[in-house]
């Protein structure tokens, strides 16, 4: 495949097809006025049809007889035109979008830049949504999201290497970085550690996100992302690196600690006080959603002593006469929860908002009334449903150790809850991302990473990067 | 060496495990044992360890070498082998004690009944995890471990400290000093606090008055201890050797119990979790003392090791402990005063330099 082209256009045309088989591989084939052949080769809906008519057909077809190669590049009004030699290098530019052109007589041939996938707008990411602060999101075309970050980031610093994934889909991945504010050789290593896979599609940006991932069978990820140019540039300027995937709109950074998920891009737009207040309220609210069903059922089993005597009493009646053990009644509630929610992502909308009526109403009112499970049950896995909601991005972690817990605390008891959260504090406290503690700014303790941890201090206190990454540029704000 | 401890995480250990690990059954056994006069009996104990740990901080200004190294380099390696073997064997002793409380403990405020001792034994299960890992471990959990202990006690003290009856300590120093300084020695098996750094000594880099700050936050731990200890007799006077548990039974006559339950039992659940990794400090520090002695660096094998004494004891003696209590507190203080007092400080005897 690495073959050089032949001279003639019918063989450089031959050659491509050979390999390009498929029906929406268009060769359109045209001439000059003085009678020159030309032939661009496109992909069918990736390549813009409407430029290539008026940057390369156009001014070829007024160009003079016998023009060359080098002479056709300079008469193309487009501004992104590159030479290529190889059959590979043209089959890949005309997968990816682009045109190319071959001109009769010659055996190089012009990449024209011409691609134009089809692709939403930039819009505001459904789980970033903010009141206060920019609303652009990433989209699924690297080009626009490089573009995003560029136009908010245009020091000389910034470094963009494209590098391909995916054995058969040649996924474009950009590795991005502030060359002298992220770690010394963490941009190698993430190369090194994303070329060491090999896959045949790279469909999102999670596939590169285990990849570059150490251990990417544990419950707790590695990786953070962002899906808004906003927060990823300010991710960058803390000393991380990022990646663009081609085809995801969730960019991940790395090195990545807990804490990341409990900011918002937000709460750097509105007061210190306020971000605070809210940040505590997001821990609190994790801590409840993961643990509120399992000390529910460790209480009801175990020691019902934690719960106040007015609410036992409401308790004890909703339950009575129930056929289920505590245990199982969550258990199965919570399973409901699931499977309610899964359903109403999967379904089409409106037959999910059906669901969410037939599910709330009717599932849950009549299961009620029917004395199946009680209404504290569903009311402490709605809840604790919320309540995990209000850290997005730690959804996929907490939802499963909900699990876990409830799990522990149904069979060894009260106990199990302490000795389980132990557990998880003793296999935190070591691990790491790319060298950094996940558990940082808290263990180890960091004091002045405190200051943008559960704490959102004023803009002032935050003149320094985090120091948990141990960068040599120290300094993010000077205050003159 | 690599640092793997840092002088911060050592004091929040100094400060915090000492603090919790003295909170169960210690405060009704030294009320037992001194009366209303018990702040005198435990403020001796812990005057004689703060100035043990005193010394072993400062021996630490005075060389870099662990203590292994210190034994090895005056009295040879085999010799260093062989006393850490002793200080392996003594370590697990010393958590024989605190997990038959903490078994009683947990048994007592996690269920309304009394289980059957399979609720605890999943506790191994995270020691065996637990005393598998090293020192870099055991000084990041007590990271985590130094804000739960405070928000804990906090809401505790602010729940109890106001029930305090004053009169319960008059009229003060009547008690015979002969009980005082009883209850001091009988309940001296329980401060091996200097073991622990004579461990971590080497692990950790010295700076000029990390002395000063290691002492400091023992003498914290010992004020925690003393103000739970003043709280729990001016609660229940008289009563109060008959109290066990004390930390769960201080806030209990919190007025708000009445009306909004039992929310004590949120800081008591909190501060669990901080008594967890206590207790565990003494089987990490064991395996780590079999690693040096038999020079075989597989921690999950001697973790498997010792937590498989632990729960053959804890099996076998489920329902002995006043048997073993009463032999420890009247026989190992003796090995406590050996391993904890007198070893520390002849350890300022071995040679600090190596010669040139």
């Amino acid at each position: 495949m690495d073959t050089m082209f032949m001279v003639t256009l019918e063989k450089n045309i031959k050659s491509v097809k050979d390999v390009l088989t498929s029906q929406d591989i268009i060769v359109f084939e045209f001439n000059s006025q003085e009678g020159k052949k030309f032939a661009a080769v496109y992909a069918d809906g990736l390549a813009d049809k409407q430029l290539l008519g008026e940057l390369v057909v156009k001014p070829l077809k007024t160009a003079r007889e016998n023009c060359s190669l080098e002479e056709a590049k300079g008469i193309l009004a487009s501004p992104e035109v590159k030479d290529g030699k190889k059959i590979k290098d043209a089959v890949n530019e005309i997968s990816d979008g682009n045109v190319v052109l071959f001109v009769d007589g010659e055996k190089d041939f012009l990449i024209i830049g011409l691609k134009n996938p089809p692709g939403r707008s930039v819009a505001e990411p459904p789980t970033q949504v903010t009141i206060k602060g920019p609303r652009e999101g990433f989209i699924e075309d690297i080009k626009v999201n490089l573009g995003l970050v560029r136009k908010r980031l245009k020091s000389e610093n910034l470094k963009v290497k494209m590098l391909k994934s995916g054995k058969r889909s040649e996924t474009a991945v950009a590795l991005i970085y502030l060359d002298g504010v992220c770690p010394e050789g963490l941009p190698e290593r993430i190369e090194k550690q994303l070329a060491a896979n090999e896959i045949d599609i790279v469909p999102d940006s999670s596939y590169i996100s285990q990849f570059i991932s150490k251990k990417p069978r544990s419950v707790f990820k590695r990786n953070g992302t962002a899906e808004k140019p906003d927060i990823f540039c300010a991710k960058l300027c803390e000393g991380r690196v990022g990646l663009i995937v081609d085809g995801s709109p969730i960019a991940v950074t790395v090195p990545y600690m807990i804490v990341e998920d409990i900011q918002a891009g937000e709460d750097y737009y509105t007061m210190s006080y306020r971000s605070t207040i809210i940040r505590i309220m997001r821990v609190a609210a994790l801590f409840i959603g993961l643990l509120l069903p399992a000390l529910y059922v460790a209480a009801q089993l175990f020691k019902i002593q934690i719960i106040p005597f007015q609410l036992l009493l409401k308790i004890s009646s909703s339950v009575s006469g129930l056929p289920l053990s505590p245990s199982v009644e969550m258990f199965l509630t919570l399973l409901v929860l699931e499977i309610l929610n899964e359903a109403s992502i999967r379904m089409p909308k409106y037959v999910g908002l059906a669901l969410s009526v037939v599910g709330a109403l009717v599932l849950g009112d009549t299961a009620v009334k029917a004395g199946v499970i009680s209404t504290p049950a569903i009311i402490i896995i709605a809840f604790s449903a919320i309540c995990l909601y209000t850290t997005p991005d730690l959804v996929e972690t907490t939802t499963t150790l909900r699990w876990i817990f409830l799990i522990i605390a149904g069979s060894i008891g009260t106990f199990g809850i302490p000795l389980f959260v132990a557990y998880l504090i003793c296999y935190l406290v070591t691990e790491q991302s790319y060298g950094v503690p996940l558990l940082a700014p808290f263990a180890p303790l960091v004091k002045n990473d405190l200051y943008d941890s559960m704490v959102k201090a004023n803009m002032y206190s935050l003149e320094a990067r985090p120091q948990a990454f141990g960068l040599k540029n120290k300094v993010r704000l000077k205050n003159k | 060496m690599s640092k793997e401890i840092s002088v911060r995480q050592i004091c929040f250990i100094m400060l915090v495990y000492t603090a919790v690990s003295k909170f169960i059954f210690y405060p009704c056994e030294l009320s037992f044992g001194s009366g209303r006069d018990l702040l005198f009996a435990a403020a001796t104990d812990f005057l004689i360890q703060g100035i043990i740990i005193w010394a072993v901080s400062y021996l630490c200004s005075r060389t870099d070498k662990t203590f292994f190294e210190l034994i090895e380099g005056t009295l040879g390696n085999i010799t260093a082998r062989i006393i850490y073997g002793f200080f392996a064997l003594f370590f697990i002793l010393c958590t024989v004690v605190p997990l038959f409380e903490q078994k009683l403990y947990v048994q007592d405020i996690f269920y309304d009944t009394v289980p059957s001792l399979t609720v605890f034994l999943p506790f191994f299960i995270f020691s065996i995890y637990a005393a598998s890992k090293n020192f870099r471990n055991i000084g990041r959990s007590a990271d985590i471990c130094m804000p739960l202990f405070f928000v804990s006690m906090l809401l505790i003290f602010s729940m109890s400290l106001f029930e305090v009856e004053w009169d319960a300590f008059l009229p003060i120093l009547k008690t015979p000093l002969k009980s005082v300084f009883g209850g001091s020695l009988t309940t001296a098996f329980r401060f091996f606090e200097p073991c622990w750094l004579l461990m971590f000594m080497g692990h950790f880099k010295y700076k000029e008055g990390d002395a000063a700050k290691i002492t400091l936050s023992y003498a914290g731990g010992a004020a925690f201890v003393l103000t739970v200890l003043l709280i729990f007799h001016g609660v229940y006077g008289g009563a109060a050797a008959t109290r066990q548990f004390a930390i769960s039974k201080i806030s209990l006559f919190f007025p708000a119990i009445d009306v909004i339950g039992r929310i004590d039992l949120i800081s008591l659940y909190v501060l669990e979790v901080v008594m967890i990794f206590a207790l565990v400090i003494n089987i990490q520090l064991a395996v780590h003392c079999l690693v040096k002695c038999t020079g075989y660096d597989n921690r999950p094998v001697f973790s498997l090791i010792v937590n498989g004494l632990l729960i053959l004891v804890i099996v076998l003696f489920n329902n002995n402990l006043s048997t073993i209590h009463k032999m420890w507190s009247n026989w190992f203080w003796i090995a406590t005063l050996v391993f904890a007092n007198i070893i520390p400080l002849a350890a300022w005897g071995l040679r600090r330099r190596t010669e040139q």
